[in-house]
């Protein structure tokens, strides 16, 4: 790849403004450049980065999810709840992550009956469904919230894989989920790019007919995506559940627009077939830098939601004109296709 | 010369819906009041009724509009929550000021107000028409955006106590009817004159079928879209100052779960979220179901968030109908092709 | 080899009905490895469904499928890949966001039912799969930016991958130069060598009839006609599609001599386009404007109605200079274009035959306040559908509700009711069935008759020559050769092209 094309990229640009925006902040208050507070930002980010990878695989064949923040509270609070009732071990750590991920399947399964089966648009269907598991949830679950989550999950909240203390300031504690939030990272990325489900998410992406005419079963995939991203929305509602300490079913409410600014910011296309994990990735430090550091800036943690809408504005607004620009250059080389 | 061409929009299958929606409305009627006599079957509820329909039926409406396009706006609601504050803004910094709040100064905040709106409808026209950003990511963008500069400059808080000359408009009757309800029929009017009988309309309903026909036939089928976006963010001001005038306050977050409740009544409505065909009338009785719905779980004391999943549940069994009968028509007009 | 070279593929008595409306009544046809065969109907033939059955899209009431020495009542899609059969469609079915070397690899993975991917693999099969047609295409590109012509030679390469035995191409000319046709046919040469049967399914005739060995013509469902290729004439063919004596004869209608011009373009340059562009129209007189793909010659046309980019050079319209910034001026100046996909550029679907007829003039319909006249949107309604002969009993209807030939020309009515001094045509009679191809023409003619001034923009030489006075020929975006009535000649056009 030529250095030309690899300045336009996106994730080149994100790159460039994760650097600027943090120079300008660490600017601003040198205490931004503490280890700290880079393990900090690395900790806000790993529930989200979970989430985003879910949507980006469902941005990436086309679609678009806004319920996974509902799977992911109904997942995370049931799974406490069920831990509660039934008693059972609460020293288990893996138990109820296990069973958050296997409620978040059965809801990405529902998710799955609608846009597969049924064939709804997939925003009105996840709307639709993020309605139905809140409710659902909050009338026969519980709507109370939980402070005294078993003591494993309270546990790993603290559990750090590094603690390094600075000779002045505050201890750096980096979350030992660093390593499989690493390892995930790199399976989705695997997963898209190296098996043939991955390479049929993006074929949905780049034309539902042309893929169903290769003979691969877009029901089936698109099932198969929408359980994948329930089964990580899970995850990541447990996770946060952990990491806060506290079973809140109110929570997670309204955090659909960070992650997906986090998504489309780090390149995918909302018309699907594009996008990539690092993108992700960047995207998301982006998104928990700002949202994170405003306050370094003096600008006050209400001001948080219009940052994310304004960098979500800019970012599309410049994606809409190159589009227009490649649209112009394309039309050049391909011209006259004939009703196409 | 046959009257059936005073309608276009394929008026018979208009009638058609319209009719089916009139029985189900007096079904749901019929349910509510046999279920609950004491509560919901009394004149006290209808009339709570008369005043809760009104702001929801505006911002659906204002939602039918962008989707008769075949986009989406999904900032309605943030739309209307930014009028609503900036008018209560205006009205109570004025009524610290001095003790009797001149009429003049609450017409001028509710001026302002539908500015607000016009300048965020304006925004996302720009966006949908000029850049050509898909609507569903523009409006998200704008939501976050709008949302976020409101909880911004009001850290969150609600501004509250506004004039009692304002709030007459919400709680009180023009010649024995509700006000606000007066005003939504009036609206309701000036919109479905304006989508059936104008060029304008005619035009929406085209470029919502084709949108690339459309650019090829439709003269100033850009300054269509761009209109319609206009048109949804004001009439979301007008809710929202009659959501301020009911409630005597305004929040950044008020009706966040309007949205969905908007885009259940749309689609249940009749409104086609592809484009290209909806009814005013269509979704006025849509409200009314789903307020009779609300208003008769209340009744029954079901909980607000069973509301939330009934809401999700009737979007998908609606859409999953649509789809049903659809195939059903498409396979009926294969045969007719062949024929032919 | 011998036995490819031997094997039968086909069906016999195959019956197919859709909701008790016939699409197939007992078509049989049979075509030999290594051999090519054309199969020639017009839309509503049932060619679509028979490719739909032989490629296991739909099942046959009754009849059998022969692939090879098996026989089989019914086939899955899998299935009749497994067993060699593959079509071609007019879109090629290639993912735009993936590489030509994913595109081309997909397939056999599928049939391997791999679940991992290897880049090195993925290369691999790409290479040879083109090495195989005699292909030279960097197959690290997007699939998106690639011309056509190498689009299809790609899905061919797919095909040819799988060990396609029988291949079926929809339409495959369409979009191609003579250049490109010419590679195309040495591919089918390279593959028909192989012992694979192919089949063009296509109605342009003249394009395919030099490679094609035998020919089976379908009409409403039924074989009217099949054997050797160098048996039929182009009329026969004609003949047997439409089961009407179409004639073909030139049908310009005699211009008037006058100086007056409706359009003049001085000077049109887009770089990379097309540059230098000039040329007039007077009134009543019909331009034909033909060119290769990727001449510039639909950009021209476009440019021409404000929906592609001028960089410099004027136009003059009924004498006055006019700014093309949007198709809306062009409108106004008194331009109008027809597009040439009517499905998805030219009609409302699923609006009624009345609001697809306004759809251009609406403005023109309205009275004080933006509102609509309804009673004068009907009667214009009733007067195109009188004018052009639509054929419907109630406006009202959905436009689907119309045959083809019918809704072509409910989209150039849509046109014409602007009454426009210039009308641009691009391909106004693609996947229009023969009959209504005449009749078209004929409107053309009438209404040149009347002053009105046509642009003609179509790679359908015969039709070309059937109704222009003049045509000019583009390439590399620019004017190359103008040819006059006088010179106008098939031959002469077809070599200037190649």
């Amino acid at each position: 790849m030529n250095i030309k094309k690899l300045l336009l990229r996106n994730e080149t640009a994100l790159i460039i403004a994760i650097i600027l925006l943090s120079l300008v902040i660490g600017i601003k208050s040198p205490e931004f450049f503490t280890l700290a507070n880079l393990f900090d930002i690395f900790r806000s980010s790993f529930v989200q980065l979970i989430f985003a990878l879910g949507v980006l695989i469902v941005i990436i064949s086309g679609g678009i999810d806004i319920s996974f923040p509902a799977v992911g509270i109904f997942a995370g609070y049931t799974a406490v709840v069920l831990m509660q009732r039934f008693e059972w071990n609460p020293e288990n750590l893996l138990l109820p992550i296990a069973l958050a991920i296997i409620i978040g399947t059965i809801l990405g399964a529902i998710n799955s009956i609608a846009i597969a089966t049924f064939g709804i648009p997939t925003l009105i269907a996840t709307l639709g469904t993020s309605g139905i598991f809140r409710g659902i949830m909050l009338t026969f679950i519980g709507s109370s919230f939980i402070s005294d989550i078993p003591i494993a999950l309270d546990n790993f909240a603290t559990a750090d894989l590094l603690k390094i203390q600075p000779e002045e300031g505050t201890l750096a504690r980096l979350h030992i989920l660093i390593i499989p939030v690493a390892i995930l990272t790199i399976l989705v990325s695997l997963l898209l790019t190296r098996t043939m489900f991955g390479r049929s998410v993006y074929a949905l992406g780049g034309g539902v007919e042309a893929t169903r005419r290769l003979g691969i079963s877009v029901k089936r995939t698109q099932a198969k995506i929408y359980m994948l991203v329930g089964g990580l929305s899970g995850l990541a509602g447990i996770l946060y559940v952990s990491l806060q300490r506290k079973a809140n079913p109110y929570d997670l409410t309204g955090s659909e627009l960070d992650i997906i600014a986090a998504v489309v910011l780090g390149g995918a296309s909302i018309m699907g077939g594009y996008g990539t994990v690092f993108g992700t990735v960047l995207g998301v430090l982006l998104i928990s830098l700002i949202k994170g550091n405003l306050i370094l800036l003096g600008v006050s943690g209400s001001w948080q939601r219009a940052a994310v809408g304004a960098l979500l504005l800019i970012g599309i607004t410049v994606q809409a004109l190159n589009e227009s620009k490649k649209a112009k250059n394309r039309r050049v080389s391909t011209s006259d296709e004939a009703g196409e | 010369m046959n009257e059936r061409f005073s309608k276009f929009n394929t008026g018979l299958l208009a009638d058609r819906k319209i009719t089916q929606l009139m029985i189900f409305t007096a079904l749901t009627f019929i349910f509510f009041s046999y279920v609950s006599k004491d509560i919901f079957f009394t004149s006290s509820n209808f009339v709570s009724m008369a005043y809760q329909i009104p702001e929801i039926a505006i911002l659906s409406i204002a939602l039918m509009l962008s989707m008769l396009t075949g986009g989406i706006d999904l900032s309605i609601v943030s739309i209307s929550n930014a009028a609503a504050l900036v008018a209560s803004w205006v009205m109570t910094t004025k009524m610290g000021e001095s003790e009797n709040l001149s009429n003049k100064w609450i017409i001028i905040a509710c001026v302002l107000g539908t500015i607000v709106g016009l300048l965020a409808g304006a925004v996302n026209s720009i966006l949908v028409a000029r850049l050509n950003v898909t609507p569903i990511l523009a409006t998200l963008a704008t939501m976050t955006l709008f949302n976020g500069i409101a909880i911004g400059m009001t850290n969150g808080e609600s501004v509250s106590g506004l004039p009692e000359q304002f709030m007459r408009v919400g709680n009180g009757t023009f010649f024995g009817i509700p006000t606000p309800f007066v005003l939504m029929i009036l609206i309701a009017i000036a919109v479905g004159f304006l989508v059936n009988r104008t060029t304008l309309g005619l035009k929406v309903f085209l470029v919502g079928t084709n949108r690339k026909a459309a650019q090829y036939s439709v003269m100033g089928d850009r300054k269509v879209i761009a209109w319609v976006y206009l048109i949804s963010g004001l009439l979301s001001s007008l809710a929202g100052l009659i959501i301020a005038s009911r409630t005597s306050a305004a929040s950044p977050d008020f009706g966040s779960s309007y949205i969905l409740l908007a885009i259940v009544i749309v689609v249940l409505g009749g409104v086609n979220p592809n484009g290209g065909f909806g009814t005013v009338t269509g979704v006025i009785l849509a409200t009314a179901v789903l307020q009779m719905v609300s208003s008769g779980f209340n009744a029954l004391r079901f909980s607000q968030f069973f509301y939330l999943a009934a809401q999700g549940g009737v979007l998908i069994f609606v859409m999953i109908l649509n789809v049903v009968l659809e195939n059903r028509r498409t396979n009926k007009s294969i045969a007719k092709s062949l024929r032919s | 080899m011998v036995k490819l070279l031997t094997a039968q593929y086909g069906v016999e008595n195959i019956v197919k009905s859709f909701g008790g409306a016939k699409a197939l009544s007992g078509v049989s046809l049979s075509v030999t490895g290594g051999e090519v065969h054309c199969i020639a109907g017009e839309n509503g033939s049932g060619k679509s469904t028979l490719i739909k059955i032989m490629s296991g899209v739909h099942a046959p009431d009754s009849g059998v499928i022969q692939l090879g020495d098996k026989t089989f009542t019914h086939l899955s899609p899998r299935e009749a890949v497994r067993e060699g059969v593959q079509v071609i469609f007019q879109d090629f079915s290639l993912l735009p966001n993936l590489t030509v070397a994913e595109n081309i690899a997909m397939p056999t993975y599928i049939l391997n039912n791999s679940r991992i991917l290897s880049k090195n693999q993925t290369k691999e099969i790409a290479s040879n799969a083109l090495d195989l047609i005699g292909i030279d295409i960097d197959i690290n590109t997007p699939v998106a930016d690639i011309s056509i012509a190498s689009k299809q030679l790609i899905a061919i390469a797919r095909a040819t991958n799988l060990g396609v035995k029988m291949l079926f191409m929809d339409e495959p000319t369409t979009a191609l130069t003579r250049k490109e046709i010419k590679r195309l046919f040495e591919v089918v040469e390279q593959i028909k060598a192989r012992g694979v049967a192919t089949v063009f399914v296509s109605h342009k005739i003249d394009e395919i009839q030099e490679i094609c060995n035998t020919i089976t013509i379908l009409r409403n469902g039924e074989v009217v006609g099949d054997g050797l290729m160098k048996d039929f004439k182009r009329d026969k063919i004609s003949q047997a599609m439409t089961g009407l004596n179409v004639s073909e004869t030139r049908i310009a209608p005699k211009l008037k001599k006058t100086s007056k011009k409706v359009v003049e373009i001085k000077n049109f340059t887009t770089k990379p386009t097309f540059s230098n562009i000039s040329f007039s129209i007077a009134p009543g007189e019909i331009l034909g404007m033909t060119g290769l793909l990727g001449s510039g010659r639909t950009e021209l046309a476009e440019a021409i109605f404000g929906q592609y980019p001028v960089d410099s050079g004027e136009i003059i319209v009924d004498g006055k200079p006019i700014h093309l910034n949007s198709s809306s001026e062009a409108l106004k100046a008194g331009i109008g274009y027809v597009p040439p996909d009517r499905l998805t550029q030219g009609l409302f679907l699923e609006q009624s035959i009345l609001n697809n007829l306004v759809a251009v003039g609406i403005d023109q319909y309205q009275s004080k306040g933006g509102r609509l006249s309804k009673s004068r949107l009907a009667q214009a309604g009733e007067r195109w559908i009188k004018d052009l002969r639509i054929k419907t009993n109630n406006p009202q209807n959905p436009v689907t509700s119309l045959s083809g030939g019918n809704q072509q020309r409910v989209v150039l009515a849509k046109w014409l009711a602007m009454n426009p001094h210039l009308m641009i045509l691009n391909g106004p009679t693609v996947g229009v069935d023969i009959g209504s191809k005449r009749e078209i023409l004929e409107i053309i003619r009438d209404r040149a008759q009347e002053g009105m001034a046509f642009l003609v923009v179509s790679d359908d030489i015969p039709e070309l020559v059937q109704i222009c006075h003049r045509v000019i020929v583009i390439k590399n975006g620019q004017i190359s050769k103008e040819f006059s009535e006088a010179q106008l000649d098939e031959k002469v056009l077809y070599k200037e092209l190649s």
